[in-house]
């Protein structure tokens, strides 16, 4: 495509640094575009998906209710009173429990703690989903139902702020359907999602040379890659014959401008996570750690047994170094146990396990303890990923966080009903559920929505003003519109509704 | 598999520029074009996998598959580092059933590095052993190794055992004579019968057959 930037927008960009060089490649021809483009590049917003496979359930949580608030509470999963802490307009359950259903395991975990400390960021909507099918409803808790052309909420974010951004959308959990590439495929290729599935090794990939021993000098490197693209390729009989082919163009387009722009930024160093070691050789190999390496690792220091700390970390690194708009991070369906356990040798102890198989999905065989335990797992991910992002200037006294956003997406709800009294036992997928969102941009510290205590499954809430409205049910489109435009996505022509309820600023 | 071509005017004159002692940057004649060949009308490439891809130059470079690329000389390039943007799925513990469906933007980065990494082991394997030489043979500036540049036989040779390695096929003649006249860039700046020169252009022009399009997609 050949791009004209208008001569003011080509200053513009070339004043944007890095960014710039970025957008000047990215320009769509209108100059009002280009100029709308350069803007929001300049004020981003940012999107961290925390996905939440197998169903993390609003009433096991932030919309959990005491026994005697239910009048049918015995066969519904309402909690013990004691357990049910309300702070604000959410509820919180905290939890010690011996076992996790029929595993000796024996842990501990806390809602409230993250409830206290972000209260003014929380909110928690209600909503009403179309399928219990993992992978189907894991893509339209991201896409909304296909809400706005197929388009996944990570795609928006990437094409309205990601211009100017090396990586915009980045997947670091893989495999599921919050990561499913969107199907509006009208979009720039820059704004789907670039996997980035080991957190330790993937920075080599954005570096074609270093840390490669032998190798000749770097300058002869790029003359070599220079003198392949120029010559060797246009003249070959191959790219003569198949030169029109679309995966050939894709790949040409990729390997100039952008290939470039991704090694000038020295991402290889920059998002290196892990240090010099025997396991990871940087130094022998004329690498480096990340300058904040430390720092992170501090925050996340289970990051080389835990795929998803390693992933909330190399999220961090991201979003603080410019390199994407939107970071798609969550737990694997396999168990990870604590640093040194050994299995089959007499039980486990308190905290082994960090994440039961198939995550919130194990609530099949526990309910209660399984969300208590992976809800606790996520919120310690969220507080720490905030913290850090809040101990960083974006601009102007601004912190990353202030831009930001934590979208705990997930599949559905689980079923609500339970045997008499049973404090342990298993549940099925729910289309009824809730979400939850923490972002300065959010209408924080308000549950949008309610339960109905004959049934314990959730209703809607008016979308202009929040109030609760029993008998609605909220959708799938409604959640994506009321996520985009708190994040300042304009939706304009796409027939969305009005979710002004979703966020804190008109 | 020997090539009969021999070097064109223009790249003659680009590798005599770099065989001066004190070269001077002269500006690179590359052959002309060939007459295109006709375009598929419905032209489909399919991307060859890491695996594939390392696989075929194990087999033909002559270098042990789980030895021809390790990322920090620990992990397979393919295997630990690069799987998935290579195309490759990973179920029991990524969950990733199917390979990308569009290169993403750093699979060439990768690929670059997978090339860059075979091209470097197989020159240095090279040098350490010659009488087993699969790319960068003996006799770069003649018999007794006083010529200011390199033959063009050995150039002419070299061009073949780097096609015919990588691509299993022989170079065409404006694919030699490019590669040829290549060599006085990679000389640039320094004398063109330094060994070094010598040992750097093999593995870039390695490098960048390797990293063609042609050795890439399918």
């Amino acid at each position: 495509m050949t791009r004209t930037p208008s001569r003011r927008n080509f200053l513009r960009t070339a004043s944007l640094g890095a960014a710039g060089a970025f957008i000047a490649a990215r320009m769509p021809q209108d100059a009002f575009a280009q100029e709308a483009m350069i803007e929001r590049a300049k004020n981003p917003r940012f999107l961290i998906v925390l996905s939440s496979f197998g169903g993390a359930n609003q009433v096991d949580a932030f919309l959990s209710r005491r026994e005697s608030e239910i009048p049918g509470a015995a066969e519904l999963n309402a909690y013990p009173d004691a357990m049910v802490q309300t702070i604000g307009e959410f509820r919180a359950i905290d939890m010690k429990s011996p076992t996790i259903g029929a595993i000796p395991a024996s842990f501990t975990a806390n809602q409230s703690n993250f409830v206290r400390k972000h209260t003014n960021d929380m909110m928690v909507v209600t909503h009403t989903g179309t399928s219990v099918n993992h992978f189907v409803a894991q893509q339209r808790s991201i896409n909304g139902n296909a809400a706005w052309k197929g388009r996944t909420l990570q795609e928006a974010v990437a094409l309205t702020y990601g211009a100017g951004y090396a990586i915009p959308n980045v997947h670091l959990v893989n495999g599921t359907g919050f990561t499913e590439r969107g199907t509006d495929g009208t979009l720039p290729a820059y704004v789907y999602g670039e996997r980035a599935p080991v957190p330790n090794l993937w920075p080599l990939s954005l570096d074609g040379y270093k840390g490669i021993a032998g190798a000749p000098d770097r300058k002869l490197f790029e003359q070599a890659r220079k003198f392949r693209n120029e010559r060797l390729d246009p003249s070959s009989d191959f790219f003569r014959t198949f030169g029109g082919s679309q995966r050939i163009k894709h790949w040409s387009d990729i390997r100039g401008d952008a290939l470039r722009g991704v090694e000038a930024e020295d991402l290889i160093t920059k998002l290196m996570l892990f240090p010099d070691s025997a396991e990871m050789p940087l130094a022998a190999h004329g690498l480096q750690g990340s300058a904040i390496g430390q720092k992170v690792r501090e925050a996340f220091p289970n990051y080389e047994f835990d795929p998803l700390e390693a992933q909330a970390a190399l999220a961090f690194m991201l979003l603080r170094y410019g390199v994407s708009v939107t970071v798609t991070i969550g737990p694997e369906g396999s168990a990870v146990f604590k640093k040194g356990v050994k299995l089959g040798e007499g039980g486990l102890g308190e905290g082994d396990i960090v994440n039961p198989p198939i995550s919130f999905d194990f609530s099949h065989q526990a309910n209660r303890e399984v969300q208590a335990l992976m809800w606790n797992r996520q919120l310690s991910i969220a507080d720490r990923l905030i913290s850090l992002l809040k101990s960083e200037e974006f601009a102007g006294g601004q912190s990353f966080w202030d831009r930001s956003m934590i979208y705990f997406a997930t599949e559905f709800g689980r079923t609500r009903r339970r045997p008499a009294n049973a404090m342990t036992f298993g549940s099925g997928h729910d289309l009824n559920n809730g979400s939850l969102i923490v972002s300065p941009m959010a209408n924080g510290g308000r549950v949008l929505g309610g339960v109905d205590p004959a049934t314990m499954l959730t209703y809607g809430f008016d979308p202009e003003t929040g109030r609760p409205e029993p008998g609605r049910n909220m959708t799938e489109p409604e959640m994506y519109a009321g996520i985009a435009h708190a994040l300042g996505i304009d939706t304009a022509g796409a027939g969305l509704a009005e979710m002004r309820a979703m966020r804190r600023n008109a | 598999m020997k090539s009969t071509f021999t070097l064109g005017l223009a790249a003659a004159a680009a590798l005599a520029a770099a065989c001066a002692t004190e070269p001077e940057p002269a500006p690179l004649q590359f052959a002309a074009e060939a007459p295109a060949p006709v375009a598929s009308v419905d032209p489909r490439v399919k991307f060859k996998d890491g695996e594939r891809y390392l696989r075929d130059l194990s087999a033909n470079l002559n270098i042990p598959r789980e030895e021809i690329c390790k990322e920090l000389s620990r992990y397979d390039c393919m295997t630990d580092a690069f799987r998935i943007v290579l195309g490759g799925v990973e179920a029991p513990n990524l969950l990733v059933n199917e390979p990308i469906e569009d290169a993403a933007l750093t699979s060439p980065i990768a690929v670059d590095r997978l090339a860059l990494h075979v091209c470097t082991n197989r020159v240095r394997m090279d040098k350490e052993t010659p009488a087993e030489a699969v790319l960068f043979k003996a006799g770069a500036f003649g018999r007794d190794g006083r010529a200011k540049g390199p033959e063009l036989a050995w150039l002419n040779s070299t061009a073949d055992a780097i096609y015919g390695s990588v691509l299993l096929r022989s170079p065409s003649e404006r694919e030699v004579q490019n590669l040829a006249a290549y060599y006085a860039q990679v000389a640039e700046g320094r004398a063109a019968n330094n060994p070094d020169v010598a040992a750097d252009w093999v593995t870039l022009s390695c490098f960048a057959v390797a990293s063609s399009l042609e050795a890439v997609f399918y």
